[in-house]
């Protein structure tokens, strides 16, 4: 099992306290491609965000990758999130001084490996992707496609359990989206285990499976 | 981890990071670097401004005092009003028994005149001086020696001439032991001074001729008038203790109104010399305090520079900590930033200063004194640096604890 969430509830505190997560069951294989769909304002991104220790959970239970995921200090969570996850965002996330080559490669500079390494093994990702020939390329001299497949390359380059993707296609065209659908297709058959946030149903379809979420709540695609 | 300072990998990647980002660097280094060089200019200038009026007054005693006549200012007995008259030497003579405070004196004398030596001649200032003269106003002594007690005493026609007089009549030839003609008659030539100062006593020493005080009396036919009376007070007393005596033995021995103060004329040189040392105080405190305010607005500049930019890289540093950059790892990014480009800019500051300096102090530079020493101090200049850098990076805490703090979501979702 790669995912375990048991009864999770998340409220955000405020002068009207908002209850955004109500108990959510989840479980998600290893090497499964998942996409969550909503509405906005469902609870979905949320969900992601805890899926990838980047917001807390204040009952029930998580375990990623037979790790428990629970009152972590931020040392230990940027740690789990270098080595467990990687995340594909909708802008992308590069740092725009950096060129593909070394926004690539930042994700083991934190993890100390030296910087001959982490060039060839951000190359090899590149290569991967079939970016090579844009490695010391600036974010600002590629298209929408191509910078989301340097991020899905970033997010690859710790060889992680698991590839959390939010709205991974929301700022691309119908086409490079068909392209990076296919690039998640081919690492889910090569075994890796994505999650997919969107609410775009094309995307969703590709999927094997969709977990539908409304306020707060799983109305389908759970596990029971 | 805490290693990661020694670490040749952050080290690149806070040079990649300053050598990408070419206009925030250079924005920031330019405050510090400006903010050091005043700092070392102030410094340097304040010693030079020091050096500078130091050797108006280079040789001089400072507890130095002087009186000379002026016309009566009162009828007296009979005499009317602005009657003029002179100091003699059995005046100063009483002075200098009555008065205990003395520690240097003599007395002057001065007439223009011509200087000749074989077929070429000079005007120069002849001064009658005793020994204690060049005790009182320290000359440089280019040849020779200057005139002693028994020169005085003895009334030897033994002549000082000032380094001009001396290169005008005699050239690069030396003119100690030759005898120069003064006014109709002849002087052996004992030595040759200049001054290093620009302040005087009676004419600028290098253009001058001295020559004994009771010599110059006599060979001139001034008879016992003395021209002017300079003397020194002894440790821990100031020449106006001197004053009182003089007045009172001068308007004894001439008729003169004892409450007429403006018949003598008496100068206070230490009063002068307690101005100048005020005003050397007043340069350190000025440098000091526009230095630290200066050092201020650098620090709060390179503070609020700092705080802009973690401002502006929220996102980058939310997508850092996103991908596992750890608090601490981001908190050192920052502050290695600021500290490198403290450290770059502020000794090429320090340098920029030097430059500056050393201009100045050429073109202050006097041959015949010296230079004014526009110089910072190897030691001011490690101060400076390690106050700005200690001062820069404390600056940089604050805004390096809020980039520490900025949650990956929060900086995610701001855009």
């Amino acid at each position: 099992m790669m995912i375990e969430l048991k009864d999770i509830n998340k409220t955000y505190p405020g002068v009207v306290p908002l209850h955004v997560l109500k108990g959510i069951n989840l479980d998600i294989e290893r090497g499964e491609l998942v996409s969550i769909m909503g509405a906005s304002g469902s609870g979905k991104s949320t969900l992601l965000n805890i899926i990838g220790i980047l917001d807390t959970y204040d009952t029930g239970s998580y375990v990623l990758d037979g790790t428990m995921i629970r009152d972590l200090s931020e040392n230990r969570a940027a740690e789990l999130r270098n080595r467990l996850i990687g995340f594909v965002f909708q802008s992308f996330n590069l740092i725009n001084y950096k060129n593909a080559l070394e926004n690539v490669a930042l994700p083991l500079f934190y993890q100390g490996v030296s910087r001959r390494k982490r060039n060839a093994l951000a190359m090899e990702q590149l290569d991967r992707m079939g970016l090579a020939d844009r490695a010391h390329h600036l974010p600002s001299e590629m298209s929408g496609g191509q910078k989301q497949r340097v991020a899905i390359a970033r997010a690859l380059i710790t060889n992680p359990s698991i590839i959390l993707a939010d709205e991974p296609t929301g700022a691309l065209d119908s086409q490079t989206s068909k392209e990076v659908m296919t690039v998640f297709r081919e690492l889910n058959a090569a075994g890796m285990t994505i999650v997919i946030v969107t609410h775009d149903p094309g995307v969703g379809a590709q999927t094997n499976r969709i977990i539908r979420i409304s306020d707060g709540v799983i109305i389908s695609g759970g596990n029971d | 981890m805490i290693f990661k300072i020694f670490d040749i990998e952050n080290w690149r990647e806070i040079g990649a990071t300053l050598s990408r980002n070419k206009t925030r660097t250079f924005l920031t280094a330019f405050g510090i670097f400006w903010g050091t060089a005043m700092l070392a200019m102030l410094m340097g200038g304040a010693e030079g401004l020091k050096g500078m009026m130091k050797r108006n007054f280079d040789g001089f005693a400072t507890n130095m005092g002087g009186c000379f006549t002026q016309r009566t200012t009162k009828s007296y007995k009979g005499f009317n009003k602005g009657r003029s008259w002179m100091l003699e030497v059995q005046d100063l003579e009483q002075v200098r028994r009555s008065n205990p405070y003395i520690d240097l004196s003599t007395m002057l004398c001065n007439t223009g005149g011509s200087v000749k030596y074989g077929t070429k001649s000079s005007a120069a200032q002849i001064q009658g001086v005793e020994s204690d003269y060049f005790k009182i106003l320290l000359p440089v002594v280019n040849e020779g020696r200057v005139l002693n007690h028994s020169d005085v005493v003895h009334m030897r026609k033994a002549a000082v001439v000032g380094k001009n007089v001396s290169d005008e009549l005699f050239g690069s030839e030396s003119p100690i032991g030759k005898y120069i003609e003064i006014n109709k008659m002849y002087f052996l030539v004992v030595g040759v001074v200049s001054q290093t100062s620009e302040a005087s006593l009676g004419g600028k020493l290098d253009n001058s001729v001295l020559i004994p005080n009771d010599i110059m009396r006599q060979a001139y036919h001034l008879g016992n008038e003395v021209g002017a009376f300079v003397y020194t007070a002894k440790p821990g007393h100031s020449p106006k203790d001197i004053e009182p005596t003089v007045r009172k033995i001068a308007y004894m021995n001439h008729p003169i109104d004892p409450t007429d103060e403006g018949a003598l004329h008496f100068m206070d040189f230490s009063e002068v010399f307690s101005m100048v040392d005020n005003l050397f105080l007043g340069i350190s405190l000025l440098a000091i305090f526009v230095g630290v305010g200066t050092l201020l607005a650098g620090i709060i500049g390179i503070g609020n520079i700092m705080w802009i930019i973690v401002k502006e890289r929220t996102q980058e540093i939310g997508i850092r900590r996103a991908i596992g950059a750890k608090p601490r790892d981001i908190i050192l990014q920052i502050l290695s930033e600021s500290m490198v480009l403290t450290a770059i800019a502020g000794v090429a500051g320090i340098c920029f200063a030097a430059g500056v300096l050393e201009l100045a102090d050429n073109m202050t530079y006097d041959p015949s004194v010296g230079s004014a020493h526009f110089q910072l101090t190897f030691r001011a200049a490690i101060g400076i640096m390690a106050v700005f850098l200690i001062l820069g990076t404390a600056a940089g805490i604050i805004p390096a604890v809020k980039a520490m703090r900025i949650k990956p979501i929060e900086a995610l979702n701001d855009r």
